[in-house]
């Protein structure tokens, strides 16, 4: 149980669960950006780059600590994975690149006015077009499509388009535009929080239908992944991310919003844990295992190692980061942008 | 265009767009530590706003530079699977070390953008250290991994299976000393100049101000500290490669036939088909000489070594010398600035000079770029020297042509707003009550 190569594959979902707690709220902020309507639509759209602003670089690095956590220690299975997934890895590169520059873009050029439009729409576009990438990209790997022959891949062209993969990517969609809102409420009050409050909670519903729906498409198009979901490995987490949603709603319900901007991110948590201990011990579903596609074990120890030392000095980091800029950005800026 | 082709174009260009804002995230940091520290110990507020004026272009090319990689880290797997199948358990865990580099540098970096208003000055000060720390680190580490490229170690090869895995010798390869020091300093006089070049253009045009001569003489100094060291790091590399890397070195010089006493070939264009450098300049035993430090040494030509196995001088002599001839451009611009600045000990207005410097200024990321063309090009026909060739560690979809055109189209596009941003007139007035840069709101 204990193996290099098994905790090697619990640092990779640790990056998949981080980069989406984090960086899909950032993704879900640019959603509701496009989605924001009614009378507080800009003052929404305000609060969320302001939030958004000083972590998103951060954020987004728990995207590369997944690339790179793959290709460390599961060289074949990396190399497997962007071989067979190239389309949507592709499609979801050009989302960031756009997403990144124009949300960089528009923080900094904001002040000449002129380019604002346009930008925060390619923002907001880019920022869907992202999650659902990566979240068909990701189911893709469940659903044992993939072929090997003489152990290198051979991917049919499309094969990850499918009803699992395609409600894949709405979940992927669902899981940013549920998290943003709730994350919102706790740095907003009145009206404004208010609204984040319901678009949390309808983001919410959306998740939970999707998520309920992938079950039987699963039992149809990823057989394996769908049995072993519902066996004794995944079933818990399943019990465990719904009810810990239904928590997240009732909080949202009742505004515990601190309790319920917990509850959402662990029912995230527990849903990505819940899709990966039921790919385990595979890292393509029934046809590479992740023993088989991971490095030496030299490689393993000098990784780990690394990551202690690693996380030794990004902890107090990232603490004093998220402790610097809790609540709302810059509070004070009213009183000095007068003197 | 074949599929290999496009893949090495599209790393290429991947590489050397992200090349220019990485540099950039190496170079600002060290100035952004050395503005606030001196604003700290003179008690001189006009060095701290030097550096928050920094921190709006900064913001910006960071965010590319992040961007950038991250596209990188994906094309490793999307271009070269097969590459990263072999590679990965040895160069992956430098790739893993300047993962944590770069998270440090970006939490320091959040931190000091928009710090100004949280944290006390000398606590901005502060995060300065290790995002400036933190940026060289990313740098060595991830030169290692070219380095491997260039001199693969601390693995043994068993039918074609990976034995005897050494990660940390493979971290610590022959070629990534001189690499991670010569590259590294390339980045602080490439940003120095960079930065240099935009104040003498501000100066030229007589937006004459305190300001504008501290921030030229503060970022030429930088650079100009860089230049010598420049000099002594890169005598180091080619002595190296003089020794583990010799087709690199034949194709460097353009030395076709292997020679004692061998001259050192300046400009020219080296023919394959006759063997010969048209047009170059000859300095009679100078290459042996510098590579070997005795005018008579005998040095490798490109016909010392196996037919399929050594690298294209046309690709590699050219950048060869245009990074060595942006190096003496870089020289004459800021020993002319120095001289006129010690004899007047005054920042020198007079346009020549300040020409001068305007037109070195491009020089330093241009011979950063070239130097990393030597490298690549020098390494061919291999992407892990003597283990694997290009072609061998390719993916095998097709049509990465496609991928190629829709990611140059997205370059162009990001490129062609960045440009539209930086150079509005707004970005560069000199309203000294606001630096833009640290305010966050959208309004």
């Amino acid at each position: 149980m204990w193996t290099l190569e098994n905790l090697a594959a619990g640092a990779v979902c640790l990056g998949l669960v981080m980069y989406t707690v984090f960086g899909g709220a950032d993704f879900g902020g640019g959603i509701w950006t496009a989605l924001a309507s009614g009378p507080r639509a800009p003052e929404e759209r305000e609060g969320l780059f302001n939030a958004i602003g000083p972590v998103w670089e951060t954020n987004h690095i728990w995207l590369i600590f997944v690339v790179v956590t793959l290709f460390t220690a599961f060289p074949r299975g990396f190399a497997a994975l962007f071989t067979a997934l190239l389309v949507p890895l592709v499609i979801a590169l050009i989302g960031i690149n756009f997403r990144g520059a124009a949300f960089a873009f528009r923080h900094f050029g904001r002040q000449t006015g002129k380019h604002i439009p346009f930008m925060a729409s390619i923002f907001a576009v880019a920022s869907m077009l992202t999650p659902f990438a990566l979240g068909m990209a990701v189911t893709a790997t469940a659903t044992g499509k993939i072929d090997f022959v003489n152990g290198w891949v051979q991917a049919e062209a499309w094969f990850w388009i499918g009803p699992f993969t395609l409600v894949g990517g709405l979940v992927g969609l669902a899981i940013c535009a549920y998290l943003a809102p709730i994350y919102m409420t706790v740095r907003t009050e009145g009206e404004l929080q208010n609204d984040f409050r319901r678009q949390g909670i309808i983001a919410g519903l959306v998740l939970g239908i999707l998520t309920t729906v992938e079950i039987p498409v699963a039992m149809v198009d990823a057989p394996l992944f769908a049995s072993r979901l519902l066996a004794s490995k995944g079933a818990p987490f399943v019990a465990m991310a719904v009810l810990s949603g239904a928590t997240a709603m009732v909080l949202l319900w009742r505004c515990r919003f601190l309790w319920a901007q917990i509850a959402a991110a662990a029912t995230v948590t527990l849903t990505i844990t819940g899709f990966a201990s039921a790919m385990y011990p595979d890292l393509l579903i029934g046809q590479l295992s992740l023993a088989a596609a991971a490095a030496p074990a030299a490689t393993l120890s000098a990784f780990f190692s690394v990551l202690v030392i690693g996380i030794i000095i990004l902890v107090p980091s990232l603490l004093f980061l998220y402790w610097t800029f809790r609540g709302e950005p810059n509070p004070e800026l009213p009183r000095l942008w007068r003197d | 265009m074949d599929n290999i082709l496009s893949a090495r174009a599209l790393m290429g260009i991947s590489l050397g767009f992200h090349i220019i804002y990485a540099t950039i995230g190496i170079g600002l940091p060290l100035m952004l530590m050395i503005a606030e520290g001196l604003s700290l110990r003179t008690g001189d507020e006009l060095y701290h706003q030097l550096a928050r004026r920094w921190m709006r272009p900064a913001g910006v090319l960071f965010a590319i530079g992040a961007v950038s990689g991250t596209v990188l880290s994906f094309e490793l797997g999307l271009l070269w699977p097969r590459f990263m199948a072999f590679s990965g358990p040895l160069i992956g865990l430098p790739f893993s070390m300047e993962g944590f580099a770069f998270f440090t540098e970006a939490i320091f970096l959040a931190l000091y953008i928009y710090g100004e208003h949280r944290l006390s000055r000398r606590m901005l000060f502060l995060c300065t250290i290790p995002l400036a720390i933190a940026a060289a680190a990313s740098a060595v580490l991830v030169i290692s991994s070219n380095a491997w490229m260039n001199t693969p170690t601390g693995f043994r090869l068993v039918n074609g299976a990976l034995v005897d895995v050494h990660p940390f010798r493979a971290l610590a390869n022959p070629a990534w000393a001189h690499e991670a020091v010569h590259g590294t300093l390339a980045a602080y006089a490439a940003t120095g100049f960079a930065m240099a070049g935009v104040y003498a253009a501000a100066l030229l045009r007589g937006h004459c101000s305190d300001y504008k001569k501290r921030a030229l003489t503060l970022a030429l100094a930088v650079a100009s500290m860089s230049l010598p060291l420049m000099l002594i790091s890169g005598d180091w590399a080619a002595m190296t490669v003089a020794v583990q890397q010799k087709p690199k070195l034949a194709a460097m010089e353009a030395l076709f036939t292997t020679t004692s006493g061998a001259p050192l070939i300046i400009g020219g264009w080296p023919d394959p088909a006759s063997g010969k450098v048209l047009y170059g300049i000859r300095i009679p035993k100078l290459l042996s000489f510098l590579a070997y430090r005795n005018p008579d040494a005998l040095v490798e030509g490109l016909d010392a070594f196996p037919h399929g196995t050594i690298p294209d001088p046309r690709l590699v002599h050219p950048f060869f010398d245009l990074m060595v001839a942006s190096f003496f451009i870089m020289l004459v611009a800021a020993v002319w600035f120095w001289w006129l600045r010690w004899r007047r000990r005054e920042v020198p207005l007079d346009k020549w000079p300040l020409r001068a410097l305007l037109f070195a200024s491009p020089f330093g990321l241009i011979a950063l770029e070239s130097g990393w063309l030597v490298t690549e090009f020098g390494r061919q026909p291999w992407i892990a020297h003597g283990h694997m060739r290009v072609a061998e560690g390719m993916t095998q979809q097709t049509g990465i042509d496609l991928i190629l055109f829709t990611f140059v189209s997205v370059y162009l596009a990001l490129t062609t707003v960045l440009l539209k941003l930086l150079l509005q007139p707004a970005s560069i007035g000199d309203r000294a009550e606001t630096i833009q840069g640290d305010r966050h709101v959208d309004s």
